[in-house]
């Protein structure tokens, strides 16, 4: 199987995102350190329960009527260029896996009815529209992991459709009970600190915070999105078919999107283990020369949002001019391709970022720069 | 101009008493055994409107719906603190098109999971039009919640639809049409009146996002 990749190249005139060490370019210094934003929380917030490593913006996982997402969200867009967003020409595309969800678990506990005014995706999406100004023409899409992936592919087909002339793609996932008693119910969200790519005898992911924004536009720019492949295995809900298959339909697409360029690869790289492996030797085999990193191990999962926190922190690397190595990796590497270190950007023209999902979704796309 | 033709149309509008229950005795025949038993009503709705029609590992999903999973989500809330594993993972977003093709066990190309309300529907027929698959199934529906229903943020009301749409238009039955236009924007349908439309073979034709956007039928 091969994905088929979008050829048109979408132009990203703004980016940014916001994670617990703080905007892109912060992010991208805390990476480059080596420090992890992952902490032990109790998985049911204030109701405890068993330790695991999430990534906190607000150090907390509360569930306030207000949600914790909105202040955040507020800061963030405050980045956002001018525009007329949400109208039918600049359209916004909002991306998340959670979206408000933490707050029907927070009804179920305190039984306050507000709560339930942003618990659906279309309600919280609407509350980000009303506070942010945004008319009516707002997407909401939800495809878990691989959502803010999707976000940025149908952003492009909109701008060189015709039918928008510049496109907001935001994305905000933040971690509640609901979804952190999953993962842990799921066991692969456990006490131990993730270690993307590491051949361990155990795997775990962490969860974090993050919220991020990209204004894109048909014209060409110093940084480009090109070559969006999509597949969906649609083997399992949470596991991949053993042949790697899934993973190496978007990767081979990659390869011929990449073909002479120098590339470094943003895996996704959640630190569980047979979907590492798998991950790792199919960028290996598409990319024999080209390094893996993931960025999972400090940041945590961000979820829907992966796609569009990992393309800010990387844009700001590469503005910084070095690359974070897999920060949380440990040797021995599934494959040798795993970078560990950082990276000098100067090396490389273009890096390939993907994600995948429940279901066996995969995404994939390549970050073109002057 | 951008078009679609439409190739099959599928409604299921169930009893409006009917549960997941009720559904997974009418509908034993359509599901795997094995997967039958844990399908959530949207699921086999979205399965039943499905049923029949063959998709292959180039062809694109389009999924609408605004509420989702609803009784999964109101059973994994009520599993707390014990939260279930099974339920977690399918109170998830895009879970009841997920159930159908991992049943199938059929890959394809783009899912395209939508979740919004207002001008949801128009949405969904923009990433379908701009879809470039060979075939693309846009599909959607609806299950009816309980104690979120209660507090109105569930639906009322069970359905699902599906329509299998083409580039070519031989031997179609309708076609979808979005024609560039610059006038204020229409109310567009909702996705219980799309569904409603689809059954009755209705044509609709409304102006959203800069196009005017039409459905006929032959």
């Amino acid at each position: 199987m091969t994905a088929n990749a979008d050829a048109a190249a979408a132009g990203v005139e703004a980016l940014d995102c916001l994670t617990p060490f703080g905007d892109a370019a912060a992010t991208a210094a805390a990476l480059l350190a080596g420090r992890r934003a992952l902490a032990p929380h109790p998985v049911l917030g204030p109701d405890g329960g068993d330790p695991v490593p999430l990534a906190l913006i607000g150090g907390a996982m509360d569930e306030p009527v207000t949600p914790r997402w909105l202040a955040p969200a507020r800061e963030l867009a405050r980045r956002i260029p001018a525009g007329d967003w949400g109208s039918a020409r600049e359209p916004v595309v909002v991306t998340s896996s959670n979206f408000g969800v933490g707050a029907m678990h927070a009804f179920t506990r305190d039984r306050d009815a507000r709560h339930l005014a942003h618990g659906t995706p279309f309600a919280a999406a609407a509350r980000l529209g009303r506070e942010l100004g945004w008319g009516e023409h707002v997407h909401v899409l939800s495809h878990a992991c691989v959502t803010a992936h999707l976000g940025l592919a149908l952003a492009g087909r909109l701008l060189h459709r015709g039918f928008a002339n510049r496109v907001l793609v935001f994305s905000f996932d933040f971690v509640s009970p609901f979804v952190a008693a999953g993962f842990h119910s799921l066991k692969i969200l456990n006490a131990a600190m993730p270690a993307p790519f590491a051949a361990r005898d155990s795997g775990s992911i962490g969860l974090g915070d993050g919220a991020a924004f990209a204004v894109l536009a048909a014209a060409p720019a110093p940084l480009r999105l090109e070559a969006a492949a999509l597949h969906n295995e649609m083997h399992h809900f949470t596991s991949n078919r053993p042949d790697g298959a899934g993973f190496t339909a978007c990767a081979v697409a990659m390869a011929a999107a990449a073909r002479g360029r120098r590339v470094w690869i943003k895996g996704h790289g959640t630190g569980t283990l047979e979907a590492g492996r798998l991950e790792a030797e199919a960028w290996r085999q598409a990319f024999p020369d080209a390094p893996l990193v993931s960025w999972k191990g400090s940041l945590g999962h961000t979820l829907g949002s992966c796609g569009l926190v990992e393309l800010a922190v990387a844009a700001a690397a590469l503005r910084a001019g070095r690359i974070p190595g897999t920060v949380g990796g440990e040797a021995p590497s599934f494959t040798a391709n795993v970078a560990l270190g950082p990276l000098a950007a100067a090396g490389f023209d273009a890096a390939v970022l993907s994600a995948n999902a429940f279901g066996g979704a995969h995404a994939s796309f390549i970050l073109a720069h002057d | 101009m951008t078009e679609r033709f439409i190739h099959e149309v599928r409604v299921e509008r169930p009893p409006a008493a009917e549960d997941a229950a009720a559904a997974r005795a009418r509908l034993a025949e359509r599901f795997p055994r094995a997967a039958l038993r844990r399908m959530t009503h949207l699921g086999m709705l979205v399965g039943a409107a499905a049923d029949g029609i063959a998709l292959g590992p180039d062809d694109a999903i389009v999924y609408a719906t605004s509420y989702g999973e609803t009784r999964a989500l109101e059973d994994y809330l009520a599993s707390f603190p014990a939260a279930s594993p099974l339920l977690f993972q399918t109170s998830i977003h895009p879970s009841a098109v997920q159930q159908v093709l991992i049943g199938r066990q059929q890959p394809v190309a783009r899912l395209w999971p939508l979740a919004g309300r207002a001008r949801l529907v128009e949405q969904a027929l923009l990433a379908a039009v701009l879809e470039p698959a060979p075939r693309v199934w846009l599909t959607g529906g609806e299950e009816r919640g309980t104690w979120l229903l209660e507090r109105g943020v569930a639906s009322d009301r069970a359905f699902a639809f599906g329509l299998l749409l083409a580039a070519d238009g031989d031997g179609a039955a309708g076609r979808l049409a979005a024609r560039p236009a610059s006038g204020p924007d229409e109310p567009g349908p909702t996705l219980a009146s799309f569904a409603d439309a689809l059954a009755a073979r209705a044509p609709l034709a409304w102006t959203g996002g800069g196009a005017r956007w039409s459905v006929e039928w032959r």
